[in-house]
């Protein structure tokens, strides 16, 4: 009996699983008609979650980025991230060589080659799901990883949780992804708001003091409000003052209104709580307000970006970040062996250094296959929890550990400053590091946020 | 005998939709299709069909339908999550919810005509937009939308795969065939008048706008129901259902497939979706700009849309046929 | 609202250099509105062409050279923009122009994507305009420290003198004679053998060419990334709506009203959002073609 004939015999008959039902609707021209049937290499074969079993010699991953809309060259640097993933775990080289406790062999997943689909997720979490589900549905991916807003990880998280695909999110920063809405499913391995909060804070009141107004624009939507949220108490810990918070629309593209109202208030740091375009049109905007040389309160007037990316900063240009604070999750310019290896592949393959989207992205991609790896099959539930409280080296960041009870990676944090025009010597190092903020300092409490992470096997 | 044959005549699009419908799950996948695309196909074609009840009809362009399906995707997303996970009464109330938004709005814009009238669509769903996104996010979710809502179930059924779909495949047949119905009534003859000419219309002694609200709240009852079922679909709210390029997705829809002839939108719709899911993967990062350029040459050299091509097609083949 | 001296300024300030970009971008689509007909939805991407332009000018060749060239530029795209395809969709309905505009609009901003990323390309503002305005030397009214960039104001001043300029050619030429007696009726100037239709180009060219002046001097304020285009589309065609299609006046009122709403509202995040709309509407619903529409203009 050939693969085909019985997708299609299970289709007519009532009472299965719907995700068999869901497979059989989509199944056919796919060209998965030579493979045999049958996998029984694990006792839990016969309850099939998501795409498990993997069918044929090929195990297919979806990478879903942005190709269009405002980060669709942070997207297509997550693309390129994949492909080099793919490529080490087909033929070994790149982190393989680093990551530890690795059971990667450079021969596939499981013995399996590993193939790739890839996915617009047009910045939209609407067309990120019809685009996630392209991927599991007809493509029949064991993974799905990719985007860079929170947005677009929520949506699609939730979605993999119901139809029992796992995902590895790319890059998002709002406490929400392992906060409030976790999921069994979902990973992430990029810091959050929460963290950055915890780690820029003391740099701040290192150099600007213990006495300081800030005053915040914060964006309107909830990676915003969380990082709003998590600078205001942190830097309050440190003494700080918070003069006022605006929330500025998603949308805004001048913010003149609203800077308008900082250069009246007392307050003597600006803490811009933007990101992407928000961000380099408020920064472009303070500085055209003269505010990063004015003084208040008898100090200088100061901003903060919290969380920058090197395509921000690249935007908004060196002249208007030079000297301004935030953090990262990582950077090339990292010395230890897995960044350094990272960088080589990448700068071999590509002609240019990669940036921490396509470094959270690589790792999670090697991190996912290590825990199938490790748990001897593709079976989700087994994976997760080979993935959960995982403590690995050799990724960059240092120690990380994947914190089982919320799906968050706890790992070092890098507290970056925007390097003048005269001290930048390539297009590529816009941001120069200034602190590596330990692991233990960022760590926090999982409860906090609420949440759950729900059932290993999904309803 | 005859009887027999009118029922054919009169319901000949119906039963073909209704055919190409059912059957998708077959046909679709052999052209790269798969499961969760041709749900959203269908829900679009509903909200498709009720859209040209007004543009087709009356004439009169929306830009602000996605109010409609947004705020009926909001409904059932709450209603599902705080009060039941059965989907009828969600839907209802979601209908419900629409219908009165879209009665005032109605009656508010529709004093007004042609780009006025458009823009004063548009304004009003772009403030149910901004509200959705900041006023009310608590309910709404903001940007990261409304999630967290149950499995939907109609009673003892799980809406997912094929259940679901063929639950709004069997709903657009339905009200496709409503449709048409419209069409073929008085009320239909009367909002088409509307469109020729209603200055005429309103000479007669007609009351014209009675009509045009009725079609107007027709329509957005379709985009709300299609709202509805983008949730009982995939139990998750987008905010950028609400926003206007939702709205104007709708319109390009409607006007590549060809406006007024309630099939032409569904193409048009079906055609946007495979392309936009399907095509586009071949088509890399540049699959917007090719579809840019395809809105262009349909727009130029095809002005009725995909109907006006099937129609050319159709006449030259009669007359070679004559000829013969 | 506890509301000083100072704070007021700087709200009419900000209000005013809002408003001014609006005004900007719809002086040229409410020209084109009022005199073809034509509803352009890509002149968003006209002002898109503009900017890239512009930063691409100044940072090879400086800003003067951006000044001179990209005008003209835009001048020469917007006639072979009409002749190539604007002209076709004369006589079409409104939904088929707009739709082939907005197509239009996604080609331009993807090709531009594609040559020159989804990134910002920072535009510095050329050093005899950076910097900040000493306000309180000038205005003795206002008590301590008040500043404002000088940039800022340089634009508003670009737009009065813009605004100058288009009411002087369409009422003090002979061209603007025969254009404003085209707006109101293009067949009966066809009868008196006028060429109203090279007329009508050049209109189009100088709808674009003032996108052009907005490109050059707004690029520095919207920065340069190929979201701007879309971004401003909707509010500048609220704006031209507000104004009335087709009235120049109208615009301007409408784009800073529009301005000044924003300014004020800023610390209120919930008004904020939805005032633009809220104005559109109360605007519409109690004059029906806007400030200063004509009757029968798009109707």
């Amino acid at each position: 009996m050939t693969d085909v004939k019985s997708e299609k015999s299970s289709h007519t008959a009532s009472g299965w699983s719907r995700r068999s039902v869901l497979k059989a609707t989509s199944a056919g021209a796919v060209g998965a008609a030579a493979t045999p049937l049958f996998y029984t290499q694990n006792a839990w074969a016969e309850d099939a979650i998501g795409n498990y079993p993997v069918k044929g010699s090929e195990v297919v991953l979806g990478f879903n980025v942005p190709q269009t809309g405002a980060y669709a060259d942070e997207g297509a640097d997550e693309l390129r991230a994949y492909k080099l993933a793919v490529k080490h775990l087909n033929n070994g080289g790149g982190m393989l060589d680093t990551l530890k406790p690795s059971k990667l062999t450079g021969n596939g997943i499981l013995g399996k080659k590993v193939t790739y689909v890839t996915g617009d997720t047009q910045t939209n979490a609407d067309a990120s799901r019809t685009s996630a589900r392209r991927m599991i549905e007809r493509d029949k991916v064991i993974m799905v990883t990719g985007g860079s807003s929170s947005g677009i990880a929520i949506a699609q998280q939730y979605l993999c949780n119901e139809l029992g695909i796992i995902f590895m999110c790319g890059l998002t920063h709002s406490n929400d992804t392992t906060g409030k809405d976790k999921q069994r499913y979902g990973f992430r391995h990029f810091f959050n708001a929460h963290m950055t909060g915890k780690a820029l804070s003391p740099v701040l009141s290192k150099e600007y003091g213990k006495d300081r107004r800030a005053f915040h624009l914060t964006a309107d939507y909830s990676w915003g409000h969380t990082q709003q949220q998590s600078m205001q108490e942190f830097t309050e810990k440190e003494g700080w003052s918070t003069e006022g918070n605006i929330m500025t629309p998603l949308k805004t593209t001048d913010f003149s209104q609203y800077l308008s109202q900082v250069l009246n208030s007392d307050a003597d740091v600006l803490v811009l709580n933007h990101y992407g375009a928000n961000m380099v049109n408020s920064l472009t905007n303070a500085v055209n307000f003269g505010m990063r040389d004015m003084q208040k309160n008898g100090k200088n007037l100061e901003i903060v970006v919290p969380l920058y990316s090197r395509l921000m900063a690249k935007g908004a240009g060196s002249t208007n970040i030079d000297g301004v604070l935030g953090t990262s999750g990582w950077n090339w310019a990292l010395e230890d062996e897995g960044s350094k290896v990272f960088v080589k592949t990448f700068t071999d393959e590509y002609g240019f250094p990669p940036s921490q989207a396509a470094h959270t992205c690589y790792v999670q991609t090697l991190l996912y296959a290590n825990a199938c790896e490790m748990a001897g099959t593709f079976y989700p539930p087994e994976v997760i929890k080979a993935l959960e409280d995982f403590k690995f080296t050799g990724a960059g960041n240092g120690d990380t550990l994947y914190r089982g009870a919320d799906h968050q990676c706890i790992k070092d944090i890098l507290v970056m400053q925007g390097n003048s025009p005269s001290a930048r010597t390539s297009d590529f190092d816009y941001l120069k590091i200034v602190d590596q903020v330990d692991a233990k300092t960022v760590d926090y409490d999982p409860a906090i946020f609420g949440g759950e992470l729900g059932p290993y096997v999904p309803a | 005998m005859h009887n027999q044959q009118s029922f054919w005549q009169l319901n000949k699009a119906v039963v073909l939709f209704a055919l190409v419908a059912l059957t998708m799950p077959l046909w679709f996948p052999l052209i790269n299709g798969y499961s969760g695309l041709d749900t959203k196909i269908m829900i679009f074609c509903i909200f498709l069909v009720g859209f040209d009840i007004l543009l087709g009809f009356t004439g009169y362009l929306s830009f602000g339908h996605a109010a409609f399906f947004g705020i009926a995707a909001y409904s059932t997303g709450l209603m599902l999550k705080n009060f039941s996970d059965n989907i009828i009464p969600a839907i209802i109330v979601a209908v419900i919810a629409a219908t009165l938004v879209a009665i005032v709005i109605g009656l508010l814009t529709l004093k007004r005509t042609g780009i006025y009238f458009s823009i004063l669509t548009l304004a009003f769903a772009e403030m149910f937009h901004s509200m959705a996104m900041a006023m009310l996010q608590t309910w709404t979710g903001g940007e990261n939308g409304l999630t967290g809502m149950p499995t939907p179930m109609l009673f003892d059924i799980k809406m997912q795969g094929s259940a679901v779909f063929y639950f709004t495949a069997i709903m657009a047949i339905i009200l496709f065939y409503v449709a048409k119905r419209i069409e073929r009534s008085p009320v239909g003859l009367m909002m088409k008048a509307i469109k020729c000419n209603q200055t005429r219309l309103e000479y007669t002694g007609i009351n014209a706008r009675k009509y045009k609200l009725l079609a107007f709240v027709i329509s957005a009852m379709y985009a709300a129901v299609a709202g509805a079922l983008m949730v009982v679909y995939e139990p998750f709210v987008g905010h950028e259902f609400l926003g206007w390029h939702q709205s104007g997705e709708v319109v390009i829809m409607s006007v590549i497939g060809g406006v007024g002839t309630l099939v032409g939108p569904m193409i048009g719709a079906a055609f946007m979706l495979y392309f936009e899911n399907v095509l586009s993967v071949d088509l890399g990062e540049q699959w917007l700009l090719v579809l840019g350029l395809i809105f262009m040459f349909v727009v130029i050299f095809m002005p009725g849309g995909f109907m006006e091509a099937v129609d050319r097609i159709k006449k030259r083949f009669i007359t070679t046929a004559d000829s013969e | 609202m506890d509301m000083t001296l100072n704070a007021f300024t700087l709200y009419i300030l900000t209000g005013l250099q809002l408003g001014s970009i609006f005004v900007l971008i719809a002086l040229g689509l409410t020209l084109i509105f009022g005199t073809l007909g034509v509803v352009n939805f890509a002149h968003g991407a006209l002002y898109l062409i503009a900017i890239y332009l512009a930063v691409s000018i100044n940072n090879a060749l400086g800003f003067g050279l951006a000044l001179i060239l990209v005008p003209p530029i835009l001048f020469v795209f917007g006639v072979l923009m009409e002749r190539g395809l604007i002209q076709r969709f004369y006589d079409r309905e409104h939904t088929d122009q707009i739709l082939v505009t907005f197509g239009l609009a996604i080609v331009l901003q993807e090709l531009l994507k594609w040559v020159f990323g989804a990134n910002n390309i920072p535009f510095a503002i050329p050093s005899w305009g950076n910097g900040i305005l000493m306000l309180h030397d000038y205005l003795p009214f206002l008590e301590g420290f008040v500043v404002y960039p000088k940039w800022r104001l340089i634009l508003v001043v670009v737009s009065i003198v813009t605004v100058a300029a288009v009411f002087a050619l369409l009422h003090l030429t002979r061209f603007g004679l025969v254009i404003r007696a085209g707006m109101r009726d293009a067949e009966m100037m066809q009868f008196l053998g006028v060429n109203i239709n090279r007329r009508f180009m050049i209109v189009f060219g100088l709808g674009s060419m003032i996108a052009g002046i907005a490109g050059v001097f707004g690029g520095p304020v919207t920065q340069v990334s190929p979201e701007v285009g879309m971004h401003l589309l909707v509010p500048s065609f609220l704006v031209v709506v507000i104004g009335g299609m087709g009235s120049l006046g109208g615009a301007v009122i409408a784009g800073i009203l529009i301005g000044m709403a924003q300014s004020f509202t800023a610390p209120y995040i919930n008004l904020n959002t939805v005032i633009i709309y809220l104005i559109t509407v109360v605007i519409l619903l109690v004059r029906p073609r806007g400030l200063l529409g004509a009757k029968g203009v798009f109707e």
